[in-house]
């Protein structure tokens, strides 16, 4: 990749991210559309970039940026606070969605690793579309948006825990249950060290100049991501563990302000080069699965605010528009395909069935999901009668 | 006072602050983590959609938040004032952009002779009127400068929203006194 090239892929993401942002649409799908443009695959007249070892450096250091920050949102407290709806609407969306999900996977990789990937692509939304459209579309003071937004911070919990092993298992049972306990230790571990060890880390990082402090907070991430990867584990779940771990601390706000940045760029590359290796050909292969795929999502999803809704005792109305949130999927679709892409025990050719259908999917569901949240209370006027239970306040 | 404020964490986006309005209405309040702050304020308790929603940045939000909370109110020189005044008020009263006054002399309005009140000084931009007489022309945006007692208030503001109801004294009967 030459700087020329690099020059006209941010341009083009600026532009398109523009372009998304007038249109009310999240920029990932953007940003992978960009990927998809200048990419090898179809159409080829307008192809620039050249997957390579550049391309694929800089979209692990996105994956390490977009983890990080996760982590960085992710404590005991935060947990804690999430309240009443965490545990019963989370676990009805997780029931529904992922058996879902796992239905879709079986029929098109039958029992396999392969499906297990595809059920978690399928389950996980998109924390960063669905926040973005809850305060675009002015729903930050509906009650239902409490609901919507901890099933997000259950999926996130969810997925920690499958990026541990999404890029390294499926190959022997034992190997696959062995990593599943590493990750889930060292989540625990991230835990601990983020109660116990945060006085210490400020006490360090108050002391350090403003460079050697970002210095160090970046070498302390790309430490954690490089462990996790020689222990087997993803760099995923090493950035998330950073994060975790000073997530507590004091100098929080400082590293989130000072990496804003750096996410922010390095994220987009990371759809980009994504994008990259979409293949619209493999739509022979994939496209009943991407129509399959969408067809449970809205079901799915719909369902399963509605039943959540329900049973937290909002109206059907609300419970539809915390459903149609969570509609749209996003980043962590795009970093489990990722991951995938890169594990030996997936047979080549659904690792790339999976990236198609993944950035295919994402393309939909976030063009879809926004179109629809924007929609849906006055859908919801016409589905449901006036509602008889409210709640107040 | 809002008895029933509820405030609920919005894990990723802020905290938000709920109450129920004296008119049915109901008010929330989002503080963004990153700074901003947004006000909803819904006609009816259960609407769907917001009557109105007002985004500020921190700076705003804390400027506002000043005033309302009474840390503006008045300068302390005007509560020394008010003090000596006895059971005179000193009042601001903004003028409404439909007010018929706009155009018209304070003599034409003839405030002093039908309410009482007794408009001292005008504040606008760029220079405001100190010591206001019977010629000056209320204008646009004119905040007045008063002073009367509390009970005269509520005709005055009638009087400058929406006009002299009766036929009062004829235009011209302002005393020159004034100021």
């Amino acid at each position: 990749m030459t700087l020329a090239q690099l020059a006209i892929t941010v341009g083009l993401l600026c532009a398109l991210g523009l372009v998304a942002g007038r249109i009310g649409l999240s920029a990932i799908p953007a940003y992978l559309l960009a990927g998809l443009l200048l990419g090898p695959n179809q159409p080829t007249a307008t192809t620039l970039i050249q997957p390579s070892e550049v391309t694929d450096f800089v979209a692990e250091i996105g994956i390490v940026f977009l983890l990080f920050f996760l982590g960085l949102e992710f404590t005991l407290d935060r947990l804690l606070r999430s309240g009443r709806h965490l545990g019963r609407g989370g676990i009805i969306d997780l029931t529904v969605n992922l058996g879902l999900g796992l239905l879709v996977g079986a029929i098109a990789f039958g029992f396999s690793f392969a499906a297990l990937v595809l059920g978690a692509a399928i389950y996980v939304s998109s924390s960063a579309i669905t926040v973005k459209g809850l305060i675009d579309f002015r729903r930050l003071a509906d009650d239902e948006t409490d609901l919507v937004l901890a099933i997000l911070v259950f999926e996130d919990l969810v997925i920690a825990f499958a990026l541990g092993f999404v890029g390294g298992g499926g190959g022997e049972l034992a190997d696959t249950l062995s990593l599943v306990a590493k990750a889930l230790a060292f989540i625990t571990l991230a835990l601990a060290a983020s109660r116990w060890l945060r006085g210490p880390i400020d006490h360090v990082l108050a002391r350090l100049p403003r460079e050697m402090f970002l210095l160090a907070t970046f070498a302390f991430l790309v430490g954690m991501a490089a462990l996790a990867d020689w222990l087997g584990l993803s760099e995923a779940i090493g950035a998330l563990m950073a994060g975790i771990v000073l997530a507590e601390t004091a100098a929080r706000n400082e590293i989130e302000e000072r990496f804003f940045s750096f996410r922010d760029v390095f994220a987009a590359l990371f759809f980009f080069v994504f994008g990259l290796s979409i293949d619209l050909d493999a739509l022979t292969s994939v496209g009943w699965l991407l129509v399959a795929a969408v067809a449970v999502t809205l079901v799915g999803k719909i369902a399963a605010g509605y039943l959540g809704g329900l049973a937290g005792g909002f109206t059907r109305r609300q419970g539809f528009n915390a459903g149609v949130a969570l509609v749209a999927h996003g980043e962590f679709t795009v970093i489990i395909a990722q991951l995938a892409a890169g594990n030996p025990a997936i047979p080549r050719g659904d690792r790339a069935d999976l990236v198609a259908f993944a950035g295919l999917y994402v393309l939909v569901t976030a063009t879809i999901g926004v179109a629809l949240m924007k929609e849906s209370k006055a859908l919801g006027r016409r589905l449901f009668a006036r509602p008889t239970l409210r709640r107040g306040g | 006072m809002p008895v029933d404020l509820r405030e609920t964490r919005l894990p990723g986006v802020g905290v938000k602050y709920g109450f129920r309005l004296g008119n049915g209405g109901r008010l929330a309040i989002i503080l963004h983590n990153d700074g901003p702050r947004e006000i909803y304020y819904f006609r009816r308790a259960d609407d769907e959609e917001p009557r109105a929603v007002l985004r500020l940045d921190d700076d705003e939000a804390r400027q506002l938040g000043a005033v309302i909370g009474g840390a503006y109110e008045r300068p302390k020189i005007v509560e020394e004032l008010e003090m000596a005044l006895g059971n005179l008020l000193i009042e601001w009263v903004v003028v409404p952009d439909s007010s018929p006054g706009i155009g018209k002399t304070l003599a034409e309005c003839g405030f002093r002779a039908r309410t009482g009140i007794t408009i001292i000084a005008i504040l606008r931009e760029p220079e405001p009127v100190t010591g206001a007489q019977p010629h000056h022309v209320i204008q646009r945006g004119d905040t007045l400068v008063t002073v009367g007692k509390a009970g005269q208030y509520a005709a005055f503001r009638r009087l400058l929203a929406d006009g002299p109801l009766d036929p009062g004294p004829s235009p011209g009967a302002e005393p020159a006194s004034q100021a």
